[in-house]
């Protein structure tokens, strides 16, 4: 793959390159560079996409509002809170799950990350710092690093060698917890931890038991500035 | 996770389903419009006919999915319904200021207007992929495509964006001397 090939296929999905991308970028420092200001750019996009969400009928405009369909959305609006009071427990953890999910979506659209065995330092680095994290020396053998696009940031994405496989590591600094989440979907197994400002997922397959080592991963984890960071 | 089964309890799954989804469905139909008060009647007319149509959909997973096509259908039912009246996007970015000029910071005002004079063709898939969270395979199910042209669409876009905000020349020329002509 030459640069303006990786060029192309980061152009169109930054946040997902193939094994032959990947691979090109860790030689690449000039493609490095330029897949770095996508995945920036693609975290502006994302703000820039997120615009405010009214609340519904209350915010309509009432000049171009038919009445029949304000009406209408009244009655299923009614029907959608009523639904909402008795399903109450179910309520409870719903942007939880969500995260949970997005989680569990996010590392099953990166299978390259698996594969790999060998990372360089200077690319594990180089995630680490646009994350704002180090790792204590010694404490992983990272063996994948990548800055992913992530509920519009950009977050390091890790792969640890461990004595139970690949386990995968998100480190979420933008999404406290109150609590530990549990992760059992698709093939994972995990959870979601309160760690720092924000919070670390860790994943394996689903047969092994990760507490021991999402306890280590995350005492690992020491939190720093994100450089160009306004706070 | 599978849907409840029938009756009420199916009736406040969906309810809660739509609830969750509701911010991404109007963003969704607000970036097909660019007009706020059009996403709001696109939304609400979409619900209803999807709460109609609530005992077609078997799961969790792929209620984001079908309600996101619903939408995109009822935008384009109304777009061909009502003929709206093309405007120039300058004249759609002026009467979008409110929208437009919330608090944010330079840089997102910057793109959010940016994005708005995206072309349809490239502005829908980039929205799909960077706030929808969908992956090509799916967008170009969404749009009728070849992944091939989703991946050529959104590459467009990125590529748009960066030279409108002056972030790079884009990519028609790599540092190993390679370049390359219209992607495929």
């Amino acid at each position: 793959m030459n640069c303006l090939q990786f060029r192309q296929a980061a152009g169109a999905d930054p946040g997902h390159l193939s094994p032959e991308a990947a691979a090109h970028r860790d030689t690449c420092p000039a493609c490095a560079e330029y897949l770095h200001d996508l995945l920036a750019m693609d975290v502006t996009i994302r703000r820039a996409l997120e615009v405010p969400v009214t609340d519904g009928a209350a915010a309509r405009n009432p000049r171009s509002s038919p009445v029949v369909p304000q009406r209408r959305w009244l009655a299923l609006a009614a029907s959608v809170v009523a639904g909402v009071l008795v399903g109450t427990v179910l309520w409870i953890g719903g942007p939880r799950a969500s995260l949970a999910r997005e989680v569990v979506n996010h590392v099953t659209h990166e299978p390259q990350s698996f594969a790999a065995t060998h990372s360089d330092p200077a690319v594990v680095d180089r995630v680490l710092r646009a994350g704002g994290i180090r790792l204590r020396p010694g404490a992983a053998d990272v063996t994948y690093a990548n800055s992913c696009p992530f509920r519009g940031r950009i977050v390091p994405h890790l792969v640890v060698r461990t004595a139970h496989g690949p386990v995968t590591v998100l480190v979420l600094r933008d999404e406290p917890l109150t609590r530990s989440i549990r992760l059992n979907d698709d093939g994972f197994r995990g959870s979601l931890v309160p760690a720092g400002p924000g919070s670390i997922a860790v994943l394996g397959d689903s047969r092994s038991d990760l507490s021991e080592i999402t306890a280590r991963l995350t005492s690992a984890v020491e939190w720093v500035e994100v450089p160009g960071s306004r706070s | 996770m599978n849907a409840p089964l029938a009756g009420k309890d199916r009736e406040r799954w969906f309810a809660r389903v739509c609830e969750e989804l509701r911010p991404d469905l109007f963003r969704f139909a607000f970036w097909l419009a660019r007009d706020r008060q059009a996403a709001e009647d696109v939304v609400q007319e979409s619900l209803l006919r999807a709460w109609r149509s609530r005992d077609s959909l078997d799961a969790v997973g792929s209620a984001r999915q079908w309600l996101l096509t619903i939408v995109r259908r009822e935008h384009a039912r109304r777009f061909e319904r009502k003929r709206l009246e093309t405007v120039q996007v300058d004249q759609l970015v002026d009467e979008e200021s409110p929208e437009l000029a919330v608090a944010e910071e330079r840089e997102v005002l910057d793109m959010r207007r940016a994005i708005m004079r995206l072309p349809d063709d490239y502005r829908e898939p980039l929205v799909l992929q960077v706030l929808m969270g969908q992956t090509t395979h799916e967008i170009a199910a969404q749009l009728g495509l070849t992944q091939g042209a989703v991946l050529t669409r959104l590459f467009r876009a990125r590529q748009k964006l960066r030279v409108e905000l002056g972030l790079g020349e884009g990519a028609d020329q790599g540092d190993d001397g390679s370049s390359l002509g219209e992607p495929t």
